[in-house]
């Protein structure tokens, strides 16, 4: 009951929030210099058949009134046409997000397969080299861009050794990709039952996983130790040790309190990456939704760049709302 | 505060105690001192760039494109035919211009906005009116998607140097505001700053002499990892072709340019940029670990008893 209350309070917040992103982000959009007619027809058109697309495109009416037609529609589920897709923005974002989606939540699972288990052993030392290796790590994964470590990858598992195929989608040309039904190749190759595609999928998923699983553990590695820190050196930690329990139930219980912040760091590195992966998406050819963006922006193609602001807004509130309940999983305290 | 004697050289000058308290600081923790060597060697090569390279970083000669690593071009040279190592060397010119000026641009204007919204917060006049609005509007700026709000903000400034800088402002503007107003709500309920305002001093002469100056510690410590951050996101929007202009040099923009090269075999034009960049944003990230411990009276007294 009182977690409906919370996620009740929650959505009537974000709602405005929502509004306010949209508001910004179409009259910024619009600022953008160049003339999507203009774009369409190429330049060749003439003077008519440009004034005539732009009363169709409505982007000869003021602003403001171009606003409220977008907002009309948003609220209906529509938002516009993309000219260099030529089809309706939803169905782009429906086909491309689920790509993105696929690689950050496996990236992210690799970093914390490596962040989480480094951060607690680094926090029970105070000196040697697990300590030190993870300090280094920590820094080291905040400063080298995920783009070129992609490329490094690329180099060595491709060109060298030739282990993974070549960086170029997400299937091989070759093979026939599973019928959609999650739009997760992985996913639907499993319930098809096709053994080709599945591994095919996995290959080609595999560097860019890795890449973004080396890169995003430093975060979630600095997380975990300092508050594995704290934890340890906390009093119930203590009194638990003073109560003579073995160093492995006490570990335990540590691991068991540090979980909620490990939890935020993952949500916020969620968030972040729906649009921040854009640069390894653009290194594998990934055709997923912060390319499409990015795409977008560069050509002077409004419509996709509104539809991914609004698209990951969206997105991150459940994510956020997924994790809020969560915390009310792992965290006794905050039921009350 | 009861002044205790630490050691016994409390004649010499205060500045040369500090001196000393550092050198100590950085044989206790190397890294620290790593950290400081690569800031200033990597500005000691932006500012002496054009006297150290071999070659023009944009002069391209089409003879001996795709050179490996050898003798004559250390590093090789690119697609086009340009020396790779006077480009890396050239590059922390414009790279370090960007970042730092984008970053010291976000915390001028993120501080200030952050000191006058927390210093009003609370009143029951307009301003508090303000300060709200302020707020939302700095939540609705964070919960942006970070990249493709700056890749739109240089397209909506043109394709420069200055829409980079603005860019990049933008994005970290939030995040000073954020860390000033944390602070400022709690110096403002200090007497001194009671005291200042019986004895007639304006709200800008409080906030001016008072507030800033007592608060603006976690945004200085702040500064240096986000000028290295500040890099990536420069690289980053170069990668896609919204950064810096083709042939200029600039990390992102040559990690981009050899990145056909890299699955051909060629992995140099990429491979050598992308170290000067990590490396770089490591001894920045280094250096701002150093003023987090030593800006913070706990860790440093923690240090300085290690030290002994």
């Amino acid at each position: 009951m009182q977690v409906l209350r919370y996620i009740g309070r929650r959505v009537l917040f974000v709602v405005p929030q929502l509004f306010g992103i949209i508001l910004v982000s179409f009259f910024l959009v619009k600022l953008i210099p160049g003339d999507p007619a203009v774009m369409m027809l190429g330049p060749t058109a003439s003077e008519q058949s440009i004034a005539d697309l732009r009363d169709k495109l409505g982007v000869s009416k003021p602003l403001v009134v171009q606003f409220g037609r977008y907002m009309h529609d948003v609220v209906r589920g529509d938002l516009g046409t993309s000219w260099q897709t030529t089809r309706p923005v939803t169905e782009d974002l429906f086909q491309r997000f689920p790509a993105t989606l696929e690689l950050i939540t496996l990236g992210l699972l690799v970093a914390i397969a490596i962040g989480f288990p480094l951060g607690v052993a680094a926090a029970r030392r105070k000196r040697g080299a697990v300590r030190r290796f993870a300090d280094y790590y920590g820094l080291l994964a905040g400063a080298v861009p995920d783009f070129w470590l992609a490329l490094v990858l690329i180099f060595v598992f491709y060109t060298l050794l030739g282990w993974s195929p070549p960086p170029l989608g997400r299937i091989d040309m070759a093979v026939i990709p599973p019928p959609t039904i999650t739009g997760s190749l992985v996913i639907d190759s499993l319930l098809a039952g096709d053994l080709r595609a599945l591994l095919s999928a996995l290959g080609h998923l595999l560097l860019p996983v890795l890449t973004l699983g080396v890169i995003n553990a430093g975060p979630i590695l600095k997380m975990t130790q300092s508050t594995m820190e704290r934890t340890l050196n906390s009093e119930f930690i203590r009194y638990a040790e003073t109560c003579g329990l073995p160093r492995r139930v006490v570990l335990r219980q540590a691991v068991r309190a540090a979980l909620p912040s490990v939890l935020t760091i993952v949500s916020v590195l969620y968030g972040f990456l729906i649009g921040g992966a854009v640069l390894v998406e653009i290194v594998f050819s990934w055709g997923g939704a912060g390319q499409y963006a990015v795409q977008g922006v560069l050509n002077a193609d409004l419509n996709p760049v509104l539809g991914f602001v609004v698209f990951s807004a969206v997105l991150s509130l459940v994510i956020y709302l997924i994790v809020d309940l969560l915390y009310f999983a792992l965290d006794p305290r905050m039921r009350g | 505060m009861i002044p205790v004697a630490v050691s016994g050289d409390r004649a010499a000058s205060p500045w040369l105690r500090r001196l000393r308290f550092l050198a100590a600081v950085l044989r206790a923790r190397p890294a620290f001192a790593l950290g400081y060597a690569i800031v200033i060697g990597v500005i000691l090569i932006a500012l002496l760039a054009p006297w150290i390279v071999p070659y023009g970083p944009m002069v391209a000669d089409p003879n001996v494109y795709l050179l490996p690593p050898g003798p004559r071009h250390l590093l090789g040279t690119d697609g086009t035919g340009m020396d790779i190592l006077s480009r890396v060397l050239s590059a922390p010119r414009v790279d370090l211009t960007i970042a730092v000026l984008g970053t010291l641009i976000s915390a001028g204007i993120g501080s200030c906005i952050g000191a006058i919204v927390g210093y009003y917060e609370g009143e029951r006049t307009w301003r508090r009116a303000v300060s709200t609005a302020v707020m939302r509007a700095a939540d609705v700026l964070q919960a942006f998607p970070v990249f493709v709000f700056a890749i739109a903000l240089v397209a909506v400034f043109g394709q420069s140097l200055h829409s980079i800088i603005i860019a990049i402002a933008f994005v970290n503007t939030p995040i000073y505001l954020r860390l000033m107003r944390t602070q400022v709500l709690a110096i403002r309920r200090y007497r001194y700053i009671e005291a200042a305002y019986v004895a007639g001093a304006s709200d800008l002469s409080i906030l001016a002499r008072h507030v800033i100056p007592n608060a603006i510690a976690p945004a200085l410590a702040q500064l240096s990892v986000n000028i290295g951050w500040a890099i990536l996101l420069t690289a980053g929007l170069s990668f896609v072709g919204a950064g810096v202009v083709a042939p200029t040099p600039e990390w992102g923009s040559m990690i981009a340019m050899g990145f056909q090269n890299v699955v051909t075999g060629q992995w140099w034009p990429s491979v050598f940029p992308g170290i000067a960049l990590g490396l770089t944003v490591f001894g920045f990230a280094l250096v701002g670990a150093s003023v987090e411990v030593l800006a913070d009276p706990v860790r440093r007294r923690v240090l300085s008893g290690t030290l002994g």
